[in-house]
């Protein structure tokens, strides 16, 4: 099942919440079940005193009521030891248990009932041991066979049984819930425990999903990138491949082209001399008056002599024009020689070859060069200059003191910009792009020319792995931006990797 | 162009008959009447020079004078060069290139195969006039030898 990484980070937050809550649940429930067994705790703690001190309070009572019963029988003090020990208890733990049930407001009223019963209890038994010492035994007797004091002693017993079955109750029901307490903590700590082993569960699940995913992914990257590099080489050498065939291309149509070409000038010469001797020769036959003379004379003197001064033009233009597809192709065929150059003498050295031309006009050049070294082929950058400012020279605004000025300094990307300003008559806009093409001039063609300069300069800087381009007004100026790589040999070793 | 008084001939080897033609009549115009003889392929040029055995045995006696285009339609020029030079009877015979490729590399395979004369053809007509009528007058002064 594919996880996008957002379901991923979702999925992952619920797990955790789902877990996180299931944690609390069992931490608040563990710590509230602890409360209730600490509450049952005390409670039993509180019974089991509550029911210590009634035991006792009751055998205390029951110690006293024996020891007056036989010293009554026997008149032996020896039978008022437990009587005696007695009373000494019968306070403190009634005491104790007043004490014990100082909570329990409904205890209040029956507590002091069997205060009373007790109080009164003593009393008699009191009494009567006093009389039966002082010899009136029978009297004492009368006091007991009341029955007042067997009633208060019934009910003081019944009492303090009520009392201590109470406390047993409470003690089996603390028993009781306690257990049912400790059940409780099990069940939730079981299903707590296996809450948050469902949810580690999940998470882990859901973790080695999407790792496995981004594994899966991440090598499909991996060979996306291989297949894009070994593609990215089969595009650079299918160029170079395409460009040496263009060249080769371009060799061989200029030589075949040439052949031909050879035959049309060669026999056009041959045909202008034959011409001559005809024209010659007619201009000095006397004219007969006939019409078919008149057109042979103006054929063999005009229109002979006139298609062939046009055959001669177009040859020597289409030989030109050979020519100069011949220079470019062997311009990218020529070996590239890279070596340590310093600019700013290579462009001083080629402003002085124009600086005549210039001055002649009230000119001035100036070069201002701040890049002292650059690696680069030496006639490649000439001819680059040179023809620059040739046309520079050549297509000067007339009647304007020609302005030059050359400037270089470093570009981003260990680069070099080299500017070549002059005030001459521009380039209009249309024309920015179509004059680096081959046999495409702009402006007025007062000047001679086939329109080659700037399509070899542009070939010459493409080989040295630079670039040229150029901001121009029309009567303003023209300035030509070259940028070059600082080492020819970093461009060179990238083209044959 | 002359040994002894046997007649050279020149064996012109140019496919193009615009050309052949233009430079017969500038030799002649330089004042060389030896025979020409045309071939404008390759194979029948071969045929010719190393007669119909293909030893080369049948040139014993005569006088040639090899004038070869390098771009031929059946071959290369530099096929029959490499083939006269290394042939015993034949190798003896000048052969002067005359060509339009300006390689340099071509040139100087052309040499190191044993040519005796590389010439670019110029191609402004005046300059390739110019050039086969001195080359006429070279022949014209040149000694060849007899192939044996």
């Amino acid at each position: 099942m594919p996880i996008s990484s957002n379901v991923f980070v979702r999925s992952t937050i619920l797990l955790l919440l789902v877990g996180l809550l299931a944690l609390l649940g069992i931490v608040g429930t563990n710590i509230w079940l602890v409360e209730r067994t600490q509450v049952y705790f005390n409670e039993v703690i509180e019974a089991r005193e509550a029911r210590t001190a009634a035991v006792d309070l009751r055998t205390a009572l029951q110690d006293a009521e024996s020891g007056q019963r036989g010293f009554l029988l026997t008149r032996n003090d020896a039978y008022l030891d437990p009587y005696l020990a007695a009373l000494n208890r019968i306070g403190p733990r009634l005491t104790a248990l007043e004490k014990v049930l100082i909570p329990y407001p409904q205890a209040a009223q029956p507590m002091a009932q069997l205060r009373e019963n007790i109080d009164f209890k003593l009393a008699e038994i009191a009494t009567t041991i006093e009389l039966a010492r002082a010899g009136q035994l029978e009297e004492a007797i009368a006091i007991v066979d009341t029955d007042d004091g067997k009633a208060a002693m019934d009910e003081a017993r019944v009492f303090l049984d009520a009392l201590i079955a109470a406390a047993d109750r409470r003690l089996t029901d603390g028993a009781t819930e306690q257990r049912n307490t400790a059940t409780a903590l099990r069940w939730v700590a079981v299903i707590g425990g296996f809450v948050v082993c469902v949810v580690v569960a999940g998470a882990v699940w859901t973790v080695l999903v999407y790792t496995r995913e981004l594994a899966a992914a991440q090598r499909k990257v991996d060979a996306a990138n291989a297949s894009l590099e070994q593609r990215v080489q089969e595009r650079t050498a299918d160029l170079g491949r395409a460009n040496e065939e263009i060249q080769r291309f371009a060799y061989i149509v200029t030589h075949d082209l040439r052949a031909p070409l050879v035959n049309i000038m060669g026999f056009t010469s041959e045909l202008e001399t034959s011409v001559e001797q005809l024209d010659t020769y007619m201009k000095q036959q006397p004219d007969d008056g006939t019409e078919a003379f008149a057109e042979a004379r103006l054929a063999a003197t005009e229109d002979l002599p006139e298609a062939v001064t046009f055959i001669r033009a177009a040859t020597r233009k289409m030989d030109a024009l050979i020519n100069a597809i011949l220079k470019i192709s062997r311009e990218g065929r020529r070996q590239l020689k890279a070596e340590t150059l310093n600019l700013s003498e290579i462009v001083e050295a080629t402003v002085a070859s124009v600086h005549h031309q210039v001055t002649e006009s009230g000119g001035t050049a100036e070069v201002d060069v701040k890049v002292p070294r650059i690696v680069t082929d030496r006639l490649s950058l000439e001819q680059i200059l040179g023809n620059l400012l040739d046309n520079a020279v050549k297509y000067q605004e007339p009647g304007r003191p020609l302005m030059l000025s050359v400037r270089g300094r470093q570009a981003a990307g260990n680069r070099i910009e080299i500017e070549i300003e002059d005030n001459g008559r521009g380039i209009g806009t249309s024309d920015h792009e179509r004059v680096f093409e081959l046999f495409r001039r702009a402006g007025s063609q007062s000047q001679p020319g086939e329109g080659i300069g700037l399509a070899h300069v542009r070939t010459m800087v493409r080989n040295l792995g630079g670039d040229i381009t150029l901001r121009s007004e029309l009567g303003v100026g023209t300035t030509f931006i070259i940028t070059l790589p600082r080492d020819l040999r970093s461009f060179l070793g990238s083209q044959t990797k | 162009m002359s040994n002894d008084g046997k007649p050279v001939t020149i064996i012109m080897i140019e496919d193009d008959e615009g050309h052949a033609r233009l430079i017969e009549k500038n030799i002649r115009r330089a004042g060389v009447a030896n025979q020409i003889m045309p071939f404008t392929n390759g194979t029948d040029a071969l045929a010719f020079l190393m007669g119909p055995d293909g030893t080369g045995l049948a040139n014993k006696g005569r006088q040639l004078l090899v004038l070869l285009d390098l771009n031929l339609p059946d071959m290369t020029g530099v096929d029959i060069l490499e083939k006269v030079k290394n042939n015993e009877h034949t190798r003896r015979s000048p052969v002067v290139v005359l060509t339009t490729t300006d390689d340099q590399r071509e040139i100087q395979r052309c040499y190191d195969l044993g040519a005796n004369v590389y010439i670019t053809k110029p191609v402004d007509y005046d300059g390739f006039a110019n050039a086969i009528r001195q080359l006429g007058l070279f022949f014209s002064v040149m000694q060849v030898p007899e192939t044996d």
